[in-house]
């Protein structure tokens, strides 16, 4: 993006969402309907310029970034459930208050059943993967408003 | 069947065995840190998921987290390429215990071969030749100058968990024996967790030469001849070739031979490789067998037509080898420079930063082997080496000549590299004539001015 006179790049696949827009400061702000399993690869087999910046995870290059607005991320590789069991209330759901150790998400990662702590203190606002998904490292679970 | 791969590394040899698979058809899975989200194989694999931080201690040596991915990416396989996890023999046991299937030897085979007394020892008793030294570790300082003394010095104090040319030191006499003795067995634990020692004879101005083996899980055992890779700065390799300008036809079957016993008392299944010494006599002593793809292996594809990934992947996959030593000719002269972003002006200080212009150069008998492109930013967590730059011809001459003229047109802006330095290697008389043993380059950087590598 930085080399073309683009202010706006937006892609819309087949279960894939992609909005790149230059920032006020010339940074490029990403947004976008994260897969984890399918990177959107650019197919040119020798790009001569960088790769397209909306590639494999939504963690590393993520949403804008707005005050007091925190995520939650995944620390492992594995397969998020809402709930410890299919029968189960979720642990959490939007407008719930968590502390640091309030347990937010199971990931099951080579069939332990790990709980995964909100590590945070603040309100969940929104919860960005579903029951059954697999999720890769430092992928966003929840959108959290801090304190 | 194996239909799909997990690439448990990252860099060159990641991309490496993307092509491989892309070309038989097998879809990929590659696990990245998120230093790595630009990679080129990243890019390139059908999926990939993030499975750490930058540093490898926290993803790609992180084997929970690989095991996890192959779980959820519903892979049959996992190529562990070179370096991480390839010759733990505890992630191969993992993986043979998740019935996903570990692209290598048993994990039997890796422990054998892991612990460098115990490799020495399992192929002594198949008839191959190795270094006199103590048999086992030494724990204690009397008994180790008595081994020092009764082999003779000079001697090499080496970890028995070491390997890739670390954790060694020399000593010259009793004196300095007792420093070195200590020293090593400090340096060895902090690097392996593993303060154990081994002494052996120190073959002074020795040539490395190392054998390609290749073996399927039905008794099937080859080997795909040598590579000379003697030009080393402080044992990490910078130039392989092959054939060796130092053997004769006699010493390479008779060294052939030896390393199919190697690998055979080891249950080799796989692709491995059998490193020996040699001295200016031709006589020749095994130090250590790498039981994994090497960094070098193009050097052999382009010697002898054989795909080592593509036939990694067969053997994984059940199948005997179809071809056998007799079917095995070499071809070419194949000679293969790491080029590495290292400033070789500065002692080889490590330049990490952004390529702006990448332009690899082409032509007849010239291979590139390399993750990198314009505008990539090299990570500084990882090791240095960018690609390998493969050259090979008819004769030694035309490969050299090739090599050269290769290296001339090979353009990486913004980083320093180690072009600089292999062209002049290239244009060395001592190197053209094919004299080089594993005190070359130290010579080689003792009498050419710093300011010819910039």
């Amino acid at each position: 993006m930085k080399r073309s006179e683009l202010t706006v790049f937006a892609v819309e696949e087949e279960g894939f969402k992609l909005k790149i827009k230059r920032g006020p400061d010339g940074v490029p702000v990403v947004t976008g309907s994260h897969i984890p399993a399918k990177p959107a690869a650019a197919e040119a087999p020798a790009p001569a310029a960088a790769p397209s910046p909306g590639t494999p995870a939504a963690s590393p290059a993520g949403p804008e970034e707005e005050p007091g607005i925190g995520f939650i991320k995944s620390p492992m590789v594995g397969t998020f459930y809402r709930a410890s069991s299919p029968e189960s209330k979720p642990f959490v759901d939007t407008g719930v208050k968590v502390q640091e150790n309030t347990v937010v998400c199971i990931i099951e990662a080579m069939k332990i059943m790990n709980e995964i702590q909100a590590e945070t203190k603040g309100t969940i606002i929104e919860i960005l993967v579903e029951s059954g998904q697999p999720v890769e490292y430092g992928q966003r679970l929840f959108k959290i408003k801090q304190g | 069947m194996i239909q799909k791969i997990l690439i448990a590394n990252r860099g060159e040899i990641a991309l490496r065995i993307v092509r491989a698979c892309r070309e038989l058809g097998i879809k990929t899975l590659a696990v990245y840190s998120e230093a790595d989200v630009q990679s080129l194989h990243v890019q390139l694999a059908d999926e990939a998921i993030c499975i750490g931080g930058p540093h490898s201690a926290d993803s790609y040596l992180r084997a929970d987290r690989i095991i996890s991915a192959a779980e959820i990416g519903d892979v049959d396989a996992i190529h562990p390429g070179y370096g991480f996890l390839s010759e733990n023999a505890k992630f191969a046991e993992q993986c043979e215990s998740c019935n996903v299937k570990f692209i290598g030897p048993k994990s039997n085979s890796i422990k054998m071969m892991g612990d460098k007394a115990v490799a020495k020892d399992t192929v002594r008793k198949a008839g191959v030749p190795i270094v006199p030294g103590s048999d086992g570790p030494i724990d204690s300082e009397t008994e180790a100058v008595k081994v020092a003394r009764k082999i003779g010095y000079p001697v090499i104090i080496k970890a028995v968990a070491g390997g890739g040319g670390r954790g060694m030191r020399i000593a010259h006499n009793d004196v300095s024996f007792a420093k070195e003795f200590h020293v090593a067995r400090g340096e060895a634990e902090k690097a392996f967790g593993n303060g154990q020692v081994y002494i052996e004879k120190y073959i002074e101005k020795p040539r490395h030469i190392e054998f390609q083996i290749l073996a399927d899980s039905h008794g099937h055992i080859v080997h795909l001849g040598e590579r000379d890779c003697s030009v080393q700065r402080r044992h990490q390799k910078l130039i392989e070739e092959s054939p060796s300008p130092f053997l004769t036809a006699d010493l390479r079957k008779k060294m052939g031979k030896a390393a199919i016993r190697a690998a055979t008392a080891a249950e080799y299944e796989n692709a491995g490789t059998i490193e020996f010494l040699v001295d200016a006599k031709g006589h020749f002593y095994f130090i250590e067998m790498n039981t994994r793809i090497q960094v070098e292996h193009p050097v052999t594809e382009e010697v002898t037509g054989i795909d080592l990934i593509k036939q990694q992947i067969r053997v994984a996959n059940g199948e005997k080898l179809d071809f056998d030593q007799g079917d095995v000719k070499f071809e070419k002269h194949a000679i293969e420079c790491r080029i590495n972003a290292e400033d070789p002006a500065r002692g080889f200080a490590p330049s990490p930063g952004t390529i702006g212009l990448y332009y690899s150069p082409g032509g007849h008998g010239v291979r590139v082997d390399s993750h990198a492109y314009s505008g990539y930013t090299i990570p500084p967590y990882y090791d240095s080496m960018i690609g390998k730059l493969i050259c090979f011809g008819s004769t030694r001459k035309v490969a050299l000549e090739r090599a050269y003229r290769a290296l001339s047109e090979y353009l990486i802006r913004g980083i320093k590299t180690t072009i600089p330095l292999h062209k002049a290697i290239m244009a060395d008389p001592i190197f053209i004539e094919g004299k080089a043993t594993t005190s070359y380059m130290e010579e080689f950087l003792s009498r050419t001015p710093p300011d010819l590598f910039s």
